[in-house]
C-alpha cells in the first residue's frame, strides 16, 4: 500500500482549481504534489498547504506557474476517497506561493499556502447598520452575499433570543464580514466555520453551537496491542481554563445595578465527562451594563461555555490503519486511556497530512470534565 | 436566503445519524416518513436514481475500461479498483445492470470502472 503514487493507492487524491468555477487539474500538476497539508478547527478558518515538484524542465515551472496557475486567489477544491467513498477536504483560496529553488536537483519546490473561502469575507472591511434585525438574522443577511461561491449558510437562531429595539440600540458593522460574524458567533456562545462539501464546489457556512450530541465517530484506540488506531495521545488537564464570568446590567429607569446568576451551560455544551471541572477563576465581564439585560446573558452564558473545555487531548493518527478519516467539530470515542480520560471527546481539529504512501491525521479533541458517562463508546 | 433554524434543530436533530454509512449506496437517498391510517410513522429511504449515463466518458476519460475474465466477481473487481469490497455498486451503477452478477458472467465483457476518487451522483445535503 506504501508504494503506490498517488491517484492509484487505495487512497485517491482529487485535485481542481479555478478561477470561481474549477476543473480538475492537468496530470503534471497531480504528479508533482509532493504533500498536501490541510486544517481544520472549529470556530476558526481553515489552512492549507501544498508543496510541488519543481523540477527545472517540468510543465510547472515552464507554463503553467508563469500563466497564473497557482496565483493568489485561484480557488483549490481537494478531495479524498477512501476506500471508494469520497468527501471533499479542501475548499479555499490560494493566498501566498513561495518558491524554493535549490542547488540539488530534484529538491526545488513550490509551496502554495491558502484558506477556506472565508477569506474572501475578510477581504474588505465594511461600514453597515442592521436596525431591528436579530444576531442570526444579521448573519444570514451576511452570508446570502456569498451565494456565487457555492456557499449555503447554515444559520441557528441564536439561544437566548435578543429582540431588537430599534429606539433603544441600532446595531452598527465596522470591520470585515468575517470578523463581524465571528464576533456576533463568539458573544452567543456559537462557533462560525465553513464545511466543505458534499459535493466539490459546494460548501456550508454554519452559524451555530458546537453539535455535542448524536452518533460518534468510529472510536479511537490506543494502548491496545495490534488493535491500536492511534499512534500516540496525550491528554492534559488545565484547571485554571475554566472561569465562571459575572456580569451586572443596569436598569436605566432606575439606575440600579444587578448581578446576573450563572448561567446553566448545560444546553449549550451537554456534558460529555461525568465530574466536571471547577470554575477556579473568577472575572468580571466588562462593558455588560451598558448593554439589555438579554445581551448580557447571552455574552455570560457564552463566556461560561467556551471556557468550559478543561480536558484537552492531542494525538495522531494513520488513515489507512485506523479505516476511516477523522472529520473535525464532531464527537468520538477514546478507549484504551484509563478510567479518567476514556469516553467521548469533541474533535477540535484534525490536520490531513497527505503524501505519496502515507495519510497521517493531527487532532486535538476536547470535553469538560473526567471520566466517561457511559460505560461504551461506539467502536 | 434561506430559512434561520431554531435552536433546538440544531440539537434534536441527530446528526450524521443518517440511516446508512457514507460508504453506502443510499446514503444520499432522502428519507421519507410515511404516515398510515391509524396515524403511525413509517420512516423509508425515497428512490434511488442512477447517476446520468456516459457522464464519466465525457469527462477526461476518467473511467477506466476492465475486460472481464474467467472467474471474476463484483466484489473483486471493487476490491482491486476502490481497495473495499463492499463498494461493488458503483460499478453496477456505471454500467447499468439489474443484476449484478450479469457483469461478469461473460467473460471478454467490457465493463466501466468509475473514477476511484469521484463523487457519487449529486444528492442533497448530508447530515
Amino acid at each position: 500500500m506504501s508504494e503506490q503514487p498517488v491517484g492509484r493507492g487505495p487512497i485517491h487524491i482529487t485535485l481542481q482549481t479555478g478561477p470561481r468555477l474549477t476543473r480538475p487539474v492537468p496530470p503534471e500538476v497531480v504528479e508533482a504534489l509532493l504533500s498536501a497539508q490541510i486544517t481544520a478547527t472549529a470556530g476558526e478558518r481553515s489552512g492549507f498547504q501544498l508543496a510541488f515538484d519543481l523540477t527545472k524542465t517540468g510543465a510547472l515551472s515552464r507554463r503553467l506557474l508563469p500563466e497564473g496557475f497557482f496565483d493568489p486567489k485561484t480557488r483549490v477544491i481537494l478531495s479524498v476517497s477512501v476506500k471508494g467513498t469520497a468527501e471533499v477536504l479542501l475548499d479555499g483560496l490560494i493566498v501566498r506561493q513561495e518558491v524554493g529553488a535549490s542547488n540539488q536537483p530534484g529538491h526545488s519546490t513550490l509551496t502554495v499556502t491558502g484558506e477556506d473561502l472565508s477569506v474572501l469575507m475578510d477581504l474588505e472591511e465594511r461600514t453597515d447598520r442592521f436596525p431591528n434585525l436579530r444576531p442570526s438574522q444579521r448573519v444570514a443577511r451576511i452570508l446570502a452575499k456569498y451565494a456565487d461561491y457555492g456557499i449555503e449558510p447554515r444559520v441557528f437562531q441564536e439561544k437566548i433570543e435578543q429582540p431588537p429595539r430599534e429606539q433603544l440600540r441600532v446595531e452598527y458593522q465596522t470591520a470585515t464580514d468575517l470578523a463581524y460574524v465571528t464576533d456576533l458567533a463568539r458573544a452567543n456562545g456559537y462557533i462560525f466555520f465553513l464545511e466543505p462539501g458534499p459535493r466539490p464546489g459546494r460548501s456550508t457556512a454554519v452559524w451555530g453551537p458546537e453539535i455535542r450530541i448524536g452518533q460518534r465517530q468510529h472510536a479511537l484506540n490506543v494502548n491496545m496491542d495490534a488493535n491500536s488506531t492511534v499512534d500516540q495521545l496525550t491528554f492534559a488537564y488545565d484547571g485554571t481554563a475554566r472561569e465562571e464570568p459575572q456580569a451586572r446590567v443596569q436598569n436605566p429607569a432606575t439606575r440600579d445595578t444587578l448581578l446576573l446568576p450563572q448561567p446553566d451551560i448545560g444546553p449549550l455544551r451537554p456534558p460529555l465527562g461525568r465530574r466536571a471541572t471547577p470554575a477556579l477563576r473568577r472575572r468580571t465581564l466588562s462593558g455588560t451594563a451598558k448593554k439589555e439585560s438579554e445581551q448580557a446573558q447571552a455574552e455570560l452564558l457564552a463566556r461560561a461555555a467556551l471556557s468550559a473545555d478543561a480536558i484537552s487531548g492531542s494525538g495522531s493518527l494513520d488513515v489507512n490503519r485506523h479505516g476511516y478519516i477523522l472529520r473535525p467539530r464532531e464527537l468520538v470515542g477514546v478507549r484504551g486511556a484509563g478510567v479518567t480520560y476514556d469516553g467521548d471527546y469533541y474533535v477540535k481539529s484534525v490536520t490531513h497530512n497527505i503524501r505519496p504512501g502515507s495519510y497521517q491525521q493531527n487532532f486535538t479533541l476536547s470535553r469538560e470534565g473526567l471520566i466517561a458517562r457511559s460505560g461504551t463508546v461506539r467502536p | 436566503m434561506a430559512e434561520i433554524e431554531p435552536y433546538e434543530s440544531a440539537m434534536d436533530a441527530i446528526p450524521g445519524a443518517h440511516p446508512y454509512p457514507r460508504s453506502s449506496r443510499y446514503h444520499d437517498a432522502e428519507i421519507g416518513v410515511h404516515r398510515t391510517a391509524d396515524g403511525t410513522e413509517v420512516r423509508y429511504a425515497k428512490r434511488r436514481l442512477l447517476p446520468p449515463l456516459g457522464e464519466e466518458q465525457t469527462e477526461d476519460g476518467e473511467s477506466a475500461t476492465h475486460t472481464v475474465n474467467a472467474g471474476e466477481r463484483p466484489d473483486l473487481l471493487a476490491q482491486h479498483y476502490f481497495g473495499d469490497p463492499a463498494q461493488w455498486w458503483q460499478i453496477a451503477d456505471a454500467n447499468p445492470v439489474l443484476d449484478p452478477h450479469e457483469l461478469t458472467e461473460e467473460a471478454g465483457r467490457d465493463i466501466r470502472i468509475p473514477h476511484a476518487g469521484g463523487f457519487p451522483a449529486s444528492g442533497g445535503r448530508h447530515v
